[in-house]
Order: structure tokens, then sequence, then C-alpha cells
């Protein structure tokens, strides 16, 4: 795969996510797990092989098509990435405005979200007035609005301490219960031992499907 | 109700009011060296024309011929294409001149042959160079009755030549100061983006088109050059007022010229904004990673 340094990250692999599922990609850090994800929201390119998400595919997407593939996605990173000089409320606002919505709706819509994540009452705080589980479930709730119909979570839990990264995962499972297609990359083995699903460990360069239980560390 | 990338324009403003004073600074700069480039070409004009002016003059001097001859001559010369303005200088007039010019003891040298009647030609500012003059000059010495066509060549061509130089120096000099505004304005701005990566990181994950993270800089560009060429035009013309009180020879610029020269500083100001602000997020949206 292409990269500053041109080395081998994934060979091989074959990998379907069917829709609704919940996946775990572990494997240790630099093993490629943030790679597949970014293959999955096509900010990379395989150097052969085909990336198919809905509708669009790796070979045949033009750069004009990305933001509307990535409309379909809720992405989720480990460091919250949202805007310092923004509230809760116009960060998350902010994932409607620039798809083009506007009104009333917007405002609705948000409101929606922030309860489904818990954080309604918190909606005219700044990020740096919330905690770190606070602030990641302002990311997620960004993530939704949209209505994306997979969610891409890499290491969402890292930054937090396991009773908040242990909430993040129950609002993660929430959502994949309610019908969203979660791929979530972590190196959190407690985690995905306490809420099991399909898990594929990412190492030297392949994909291999494990036993959740039989993970240790 | 505003359109959201003109709010979101103005409020960058609001959001990254540090950025936006650098940037709006080194765009005031940029236009206060070009618009000082561009006034002090226009005075160098002013002074090249006059002393240009100074040296295109062609005397003629007339044979010993009566009145009618002479007038004709002088219609003539009036009438021959490049030249602005011809006076007759007769024989009389000739002496009054050298009397003015040699006080009392122009007595001493008087010889009524020795002043003939002239015309005394001013050439338009076109053809005030050596080529065009030695043309005029070489009809006027064919016309009979004109005893002898005279006019400084060899300070013309001097003062061609140093205006020439000096010509080029100054394009030198503009084109750096140009360069070095265009360098400072890209880069100034460029910063100014750069610190602003987290929103535009955050307006492509959560899929904006390029186009729609564009607009907001842009509108905040064109302002920022806005505002640049207002307070350039305000410190040019303190600049100018000071100059002028130190040189008074200085020529102040008619209202309509004023006029157009506020009226291009500020679109180029503007079009500076547009250009540094498009160009620094297209190629920070080309290259900025998600993650």
């Amino acid at each position: 795969m292409p990269g500053k340094r041109r080395r081998v990250v994934l060979e091989d692999v074959s990998l379907r996510v069917e829709r609704g599922e919940l996946v775990y990609l572990v494997g240790p850090t630099g093993s490629g797990k943030s790679s597949l994800l970014k293959l999955l929201y096509m900010e990379m390119q395989p150097d052969s092989g085909v990336v198919r998400v809905a509708d669009y595919r790796s070979d045949r997407i033009k750069p004009s098509e990305t933001p509307f593939l990535r409309r379909s996605l809720g992405i989720v990173f480990q460091d919250f990435q949202l805007l310092p000089d923004r509230s809760v409320f116009d960060n998350v606002a902010f994932a409607q405005y620039v798809t083009g919505h506007r009104g009333k709706a917007v405002k609705s819509k948000v409101m929606h979200v922030l309860s489904r994540v818990g954080l309604s009452h918190k909606l005219r705080q700044y990020p740096h007035q919330l905690s770190g589980g606070e602030q990641q479930r302002v990311v997620i709730a960004r993530a939704i609005i949209n209505d994306p119909w997979i969610i891409l979570a890499d290491e969402p839990t890292g930054n937090l301490d396991p009773t908040v990264a242990e909430e993040i995962q129950r609002l993660l499972i929430g959502l994949h219960r309610s019908g969203m297609t979660v791929v979530m990359a972590t190196h959190d083995y407690r985690l995905v031992r306490s809420f099991p699903a399909r898990t594929l460990a990412v190492m030297n360069r392949r994909i291999v499907e494990v036993d959740p239980s039989s993970l240790s560390g | 109700m505003l359109p959201y990338s003109i709010k979101e324009g103005l409020a960058g403003f609001r959001r990254a009011s540090f950025s936006s004073v650098a940037a709006t600074s080194a765009m005031t700069a940029a236009l206060v060296m070009v618009g000082l480039f561009a006034i002090v070409t226009w005075q160098a004009r002013g002074i090249s024309e006059w002393l240009k002016q100074r040296v295109g003059e062609v005397e003629l001097f007339l044979e010993d011929t009566s009145d009618t001859v002479a007038v004709s001559l002088f219609e003539r010369a009036r009438s021959t294409p490049g030249v602005a303005q011809a006076e007759f200088i007769s024989k009389e007039r000739a002496q009054e001149i050298f009397r003015q010019e040699f006080g009392e003891e122009a007595d001493i040298f008087f010889d009524g042959t020795f002043l003939p009647a002239s015309i005394r030609v001013r050439v338009e500012p076109d053809y005030i160079n050596a080529d065009s003059l030695s043309v005029l000059v070489a009809e006027f010495a064919s016309w009979n009755r004109v005893d002898e066509v005279v006019f400084n060549q060899a300070l013309l061509t001097k003062v061609e030549s140093n205006l020439r130089l000096i010509s080029l120096i100054g394009i030198s000099i503009g084109a750096l100061v140009l360069l070095a505004s265009v360098f400072l304005v890209a880069n100034t701005i460029r910063l100014a983006i750069y610190a602003r990566r987290l929103m535009i990181r955050t307006m492509k994950l959560v899929g904006a088109t390029d186009g729609f993270i564009r607009k907001p800089f842009i509108v905040e560009g064109v302002i920022q050059g806005f505002l640049s060429s207002i307070l350039a035009l305000f410190l040019l013309w303190f600049i100018q007022r000071a100059a002028m009180a130190y040189v008074p020879q200085l020529e102040p610029l008619a209202l309509p010229g004023v006029l157009v020269f506020s009226v291009v500083l500020t679109g180029s100001g503007c079009a500076l904004g547009w250009m540094g602000s498009a160009s620094a997020v297209g190629r920070f949206l080309k290259h900025i990673s998600l993650h």
C-alpha cells in the first residue's frame, strides 16, 4: 500500500462485512488495523485488488465522490477531533451544515442524537469543559447524525479509563443493536471479551478470524 | 438569512482572530509596498516627461527674410506632425531676450545680423526620442530659408539612456516588491489555514465536498483583502501627505486618478485574498490526511 515509507501492510486480504454486523479488528500497534479502516473510508487505495463500500469501489471512485461515501460512514477516532471553539451543539450540528442541511430540522436532529448519547444536558458546553468520555460521546453523536449505515471506529476507547471505555463500548453496542454496522479497531481485549462479536486479528500482513474469548492481555 | 459559507467566513475572524490579523497585516503591507511603488512610478513618470520636454525643444534659425516668409514658415512648423507648440521669435524679440540675459554688457556684443529670427518648436511627448527628433530636424533643415536647426541631441540621448536605466531598475525593484508581497501573503495565509487544519479535517471527515470547504475560507480571504486595501489606502494617503510636506515639487494625484487608484488597489486586495486563500486551502485539501 502507498505510504511515506513504502512497506507492505496487508497482503492477500479478503474480507466481507455484512450489513448490521459488529466486527472487531484486533492486533498489536502498527499491525495495519488503522490502514484497513483507511481503505474503507478510502483515504488509502490498495496497490492491487478492490475495496467495495456500499456502491463505491476503490478502483472506480472519483475524488469528487469520496465526500459522498464519507456521508454514509460515521468515523470515530481515538483523539476526539472536536472543534474547540464550538459548543457541543455546534460540533454536532457542524456535520449537518457541511452536508447541506439547514433550518429547524438540524436542531431537532442534533437534540435527538445528543439524547441518544446521553449528552442533551451539555449542549451549550465546550469540549474543554467535558471529560474524555463525554467528548467521545459528542464525536459519536457527530458520527451518527447523518444516519450512516456503518461506523468505523479506530481505537475509540484508547484515551479513556476502563470504566468510561466500557460506557463508550456500551454506546457503540447500542448503535449496533439498532441496526448499524460497526467496525471497530481496538487493542483493548478486555472490552472484546466483555462484548463478544466477530473478531479479526490483523497480524503479519494477514487477517485471521479469532475467538474473542481466546484473546489475552 | 446569510448563506452558511458567508456566516462561517465572518465567524472565522472571531474564531481565529490572531491568524486573521496576521493575514490582514501581511496583505496590508503587500498592498502598501505595491501602492508605494505605483505612486513613485507615477511621480517618476511626471519628472521624466518634464525632463524630456525640456530637452525636446528644437530651434529653427531663419535666414534674413521677409516677415511674410517667416510667418509662413512658422505656420508650416506649427502644422508639422509631432509639433506640440511653436513660437516665433522675431529679430527684435531675440534682441530683447539677449539684453535680458546679458544685462548692461549686452551692447558690447550687440550686432544686428548676430541675432536672426527663429522658430522655437516644442515637440509632442511621443516624438521626444533621438530617432524621431532626427527625422523632424532633417525635415526642418530641408526647408528653404531655414539657416540652421538646433537641438540638444547629446543631452537628449543622455536623458533617454538614464531614463531607460532608471525604468529598468524601477521595474526590477517593482518585480521584487511584487514577488516579496505575494510570497509574504501566500505564506501568511498558508499558516492561517494551517492553524484551522482541524476544522478542515473535520469537514472532510463528515463528508463536506472540497468546494464547500473552500467557500468560507475564500469569503474570509476576500474580506481580509478588502480590509487590507482600505488600511493600505489610509497608510498611503498619510505617506503621500508626509512626503509632500518634505518635497513640495511632488504632484498630487487628481480626484479621478485617486478614484481609479483606490478602486484598483481595493480590487487587488480582494483578488489577493481570494487567490491566496483559494490556493492555500486547495493545497491543504490535496495533502491533508483525516488521521
